[in-house]
């Protein structure tokens, strides 16, 4: 039963209720972090992290939470995480600390995170919550890993840093900066529900 | 009445007790994880600020192994400057110990944050022995690339007062530099960095012991 659960849950954070590209959540470190693959994974990572944990913790303490700070509780718990997370890149990891700056902390004000704390982790129990913020992050993830691949490729011609278009290549700039996610992100919406998700739902009609 | 009463005081007390304890133990655990690794952070910075010391004074060892860093500076970097807050330092020749040049750290205002750079120069301050950057919040990708070596490296043996042109013209020009596409704004902070440093820097030198 409980398997069962979890393998829809982990079906419909990647595909039907991804929360990116159905539920449009997230889409501030989506245009932020996304212009280099290298700072996309460790976002990635941490994001998975937070939400899984954060997840666990909160449905555990579910029943005692009191309604009314219940959002309190979240964003302390969250933050938690999240300075942990910032805490050990920083001592282990300086350089990649150092690359991502700022955007570790903006972690807390990732509307996954919350919205499954909020949606899923208050009434469920913490196995199916732990399961949940793991593929929310899963599903989160692989829509900015697919977003800063195409923007990384075309803006710098490089990928992870390295070099795969030759010198005929000429860098479209736009791809860096904000605009370009916004660009990535609609096409990628566009292919995703207008036609991969599209089709489904006509043959499930 | 006094029993409905006294029951909403208790679901009120609870409330706040509860918010109590987490944070009690949310500030603990961040807490306990801070002190572990405070000691680590702590190296890990002083070794970055080094290596970049190295670094502008165009030593190898700043891109070596930790001991070696360390080693190459206690033995050729003495900062000076306000006690405390060192932002210059001579740096004195390996073996020898004659004046191989000094290295000034420089704030700028950049695109979306300050630019610290470190900056290093010749003996007679005429030219640039090295420049690389320790603090910046540039555009990954655009402004962000002042870090890379192509840029960085193209300012040793260069003088200023700069200008700078388009990217991949790869000047040898003493007074011009490759600027970055799409960041006029972080080239023009870099470009200002150097020249007030090169500027500034003979008199700092003289006020100092």
């Amino acid at each position: 039963m409980a398997s069962g659960r979890a393998k829809k849950i982990f079906r419909n954070n990647l595909g039907a209720e991804n929360p990116v590209f159905a539920q449009v959540l997230g889409i501030c470190s989506t245009l932020a972090v996304t212009n280099v693959l290298k700072n996309t994974v460790v976002m990635c990572a941490g994001l998975i992290f937070v939400t899984s944990l954060s997840s666990l913790t909160i449905s555990f303490l579910r029943k005692w939470i009191p309604t009314r700070i219940r959002m309190m509780v979240e964003v302390l718990i969250i933050a938690c995480f999240v300075i942990i997370v910032d805490v050990v890149l920083r001592a282990y990891y300086p350089d990649i600390s150092r690359q991502l700056g700022p955007y570790v902390g903006l972690i807390i004000t990732n509307c996954i995170i919350m919205g499954r704390a909020e949606a899923f982790a208050l009434t469920n129990p913490p196995f199916l919550s732990l399961v949940d913020g793991f593929t929310s992050g899963l599903g989160y993830s692989y829509v900015l890993l697919c977003i800063a691949f195409c923007r990384e490729l075309l803006g710098a011609g490089t990928i992870w840093g390295y070099r795969v278009l030759g010198d005929w290549w000429v860098n479209w700039a736009i791809m860096i900066m904000a605009p370009g996610a916004f660009f990535m992100l609609a096409i990628f919406i566009w292919i995703v529900k207008g036609h991969i998700l599209a089709d489904k739902t006509a043959k499930a009609t | 009445m006094n029993d409905a009463r006294s029951s909403k005081t208790r679901e009120r007390f609870g409330t706040v007790l509860f918010m109590f304890a987490v944070t009690f133990v949310s500030i603990s655990a961040v807490s306990a994880i801070h002190l572990v690794t405070a000691e680590t952070v702590r190296q890990n910075e002083t070794l970055f600020m080094k290596r970049a010391v190295l670094e502008a004074c165009g030593m190898d060892e700043g891109s070596s192994s930790r001991e070696k860093v360390l080693a190459a500076y206690d033995e050729c970097v003495v900062p000076f400057g306000e006690p405390g807050a060192e932002t210059h330092y001579r740096i004195a020749e390996r073996g020898s110990g004659a004046l191989a040049g000094y290295v000034f750290v420089r704030d700028g205002a950049g695109l979306w944050g300050t630019i610290t750079a470190v900056v290093g120069l010749d003996p007679a301050l005429g030219s640039l022995t090295g420049v690389t950057f320790v603090k910046q919040n540039e555009t990954p990708g655009l402004g962000a690339r002042i870090a890379e070596d192509w840029f960085k490296k193209q300012f040793r043996g260069k003088a200023g007062p700069f200008s700078f042109v388009d990217e991949g013209t790869r000047s040898t020009s003493k007074q011009v530099f490759d600027a970055i596409t799409g960041a006029t704004i972080t080239t023009r902070a870099v470009r200002d960095i150097l020249n007030r440093t090169i500027e500034d820097a003979p008199g700092i030198v003289t006020r100092e012991p």
